[in-house]
């Protein structure tokens, strides 16, 4: 039965009832979760529809949300969040919250107080993260799709890394209300699928205005999956010089063949200039974790989570309960995020990151105005092994520098599959568009997915 | 942008988290690794963009009044509620 969940899920449907599909669902989680621990936690009780998975920072009534972290104790939301809410109403089921880096802060999903994701590729490998256990979950068809969020690329990079369609969708194009907030202005919550249509399936059914987010656009939802099939003839790519410039080796080859398939579908592909987009990663490190330090100062061991069972004044209840709750590297960010917003620092970092934020932004308006798309390789290396960079915090961020500018700017992008490293590790090309545009990036997606078909592939873990 | 010891207890004691000795040092080390990364940002010509920086405003929606939380389920995620309605935290004043 397990073979259901290898299907696209509109075969998927027409295949097996709702219980069927989250029976399917939950014996695959039970078979493959011991050795990759994508899942905090499953619901026996999911009952029937199409099966989904969670990212456990995003809330859910009545099953824990911990963030990964062990500060939320045994956190209970007395909601769920609206694009929970919205994937219900649509028929979905939530089987299980997945495992991330905590908070959301991370790369690998070795920052989880849970233990380390594996990639079902190679199980001695990270998966990538912050959604590390929802691109694990789809990647060895646990589940059809999950959502996951994003701050600076936390969907596509570990997409990319299992080998799976990952979405950003637009800043505000999707409510954020029962998202635990990381960095206001650039988290949203994104989608994890085996496939183009699914992703633009889900995507219409979870987007859109919700008075609990007054960031969350009124802009039409469109019909997202409409273009799928229309091909690329015509349309313009540009190809990053400064990302692509900086490329080596087999992904740069796996880069030039997408460029080719593109090109081969009658597309016009050409060099664009964005000249501040090698600041991204500078910039999102302030602005992500100045915000991150004013988010989490909410987690203090007053009205929920973890509290210091030493602490005898409210002050130690604050110091103590936030010590022994936050992990390292949630730790750090807020630290040199509490030092940008500080008195006599604000404006040589806060201010001078958004001001090249601003100028990023102008950047990129001006790169569309030449073309339809943008383009650079999703990451710049396949997945690395556990425990390589977790002990050199910048070299572990470098890792998002191709994903952290569409999260800064605003736009959508989305990573789907390009192929394969020499040791068999999954490649990810990612394609960004304008702003509210992810009917054209499904168009483009789709067209790149129908030609190459590595969605097909799956990790010898699921053969076995 | 260099960060000792005194400067990083400056920082936790703001961001109200308490380190050890030892982590603090270490704390120290890797933020100055990562700002001087960040001090890149330091060569970019901005001229143009600090009004931008400064301009942009979160939209707000009505503060219109709604139904609250169900209690019990507020009580049931509190370290410590009274059986009255409120969160219990140690004395205040004295420390």
């Amino acid at each position: 039965m397990t073979d259901l969940l290898q299907l696209p899920w509109h075969e998927a449907r027409a295949a097996a009832s709702g219980r069927e599909l989250v029976e399917a669902s939950i014996r695959a989680i039970d078979a493959l979760n011991p050795k990759l621990n994508a899942f905090l936690h499953v619901a026996r009780d999911a009952g029937e529809g199409m099966p989904v998975a969670v990212k456990d920072n995003i809330v859910t009534a009545g099953m824990p949300t911990t963030c990964a972290s062990k500060i939320l104790g045994r956190f209970v939301s007395p909601f769920d969040a609206t694009a929970v809410a919205r994937l219900r109403v649509a028929g979905c089921s939530v089987v299980g919250k997945t495992n991330l880096d905590e908070f959301a802060m991370g790369s690998s999903t070795e920052h989880s107080a849970f233990g380390p994701a594996r990639n079902p590729w190679d199980t001695s490998r990270v998966p990538g993260g912050s959604s590390g256990g929802s691109a694990v979950a789809v990647a060895a068809r646990m589940v059809p799709a999950a959502l996951g969020s994003e701050t600076g690329g936390s969907v596509r990079q570990p997409a990319a890394l299992c080998g799976v369609v990952g979405l950003k969708p637009t800043y505000g194009r999707v409510s954020r209300n029962g998202l635990v907030a990381f960095g206001s202005s650039v988290d949203q919550i994104g989608i994890v699928t085996k496939t183009v249509r699914e992703c633009a399936e889900i995507l219409g059914m979870i987007a859109g205005h919700d008075p609990m987010d007054s960031t969350a656009s009124a802009h039409p939802v469109d019909d997202y999956a409409a273009d799928i099939e229309a091909g690329v003839r015509g349309l313009r790519f540009g190809v990053v010089r400064e990302a692509v410039g900086q490329l080596e080796g087999e992904v740069r080859a796996n880069f030039d063949e997408a460029l080719r398939v593109l090109r081969g579908g009658g597309a016009i592909v050409d060099e664009v200039s964005v000249p501040t987009i090698g600041y991204a990663i500078a910039i999102y490190y302030i602005v992500a974790n100045a915000e991150a330090s004013a988010n989490l100062s909410r987690f203090d061991g007053v009205r929920y989570g973890h509290r210091s069972a030493r602490a005898k004044t409210l002050r130690q209840v604050y110091f103590e309960s936030r010590g022994e709750g936050f992990g390292d590297e949630v730790k750090r960010r807020i630290m040199l995020g509490t030092f940008a917003l500080s008195s006599g620092y604000y404006d040589a970092y806060y201010g001078r990151a958004q001001a090249v934020r601003a100028k990023l932004r102008a950047d990129f308006e001006a790169a569309f105005g030449r073309f339809d798309y943008l383009l650079t390789p999703t990451t710049p290396e396949p997945a690395f092994p556990i425990g390589a960079k977790t002990d050199d915090p910048l070299s572990m961020y470098l890792n998002d520098i191709f994903t952290a500018p569409a999260n800064l700017v605003g736009i959508p992008a989305i990573a789907v599959p390009s192929g394969f490293s020499r040791s068999r590790l999954p490649l990810s090309l990612q394609i960004m568009a304008p702003r509210f545009a992810e009917r054209a990036l499904f168009r483009a997606a789709g067209f790149f997915e129908r030609e190459t078909g590595y969605w097909r592939e799956l990790p010898p873990l699921v053969l076995a | 942008m260099k960060i000792d010891r005194t400067e990083a207890k400056r920082i936790a004691d703001l961001a109200h988290l308490e380190f050890d000795e030892a982590a603090l040092e270490r704390m120290a080390g890797e933020m100055t690794k990562i700002l001087s990364y960040i001090d890149q940002l330091r060569e970019v010509d901005i001229t143009g963009f600090e009004d931008v920086a400064a301009g942009e405003r979160t939209p707000l929606r009505d503060d219109v009044p709604r139904p609250p939380v169900d209690r019990s389920a507020v009580a049931a995620n509190a370290p410590a509620f009274s059986d009255d309605g409120h969160f219990i935290v140690p004395k205040v004043i004295g420390d």
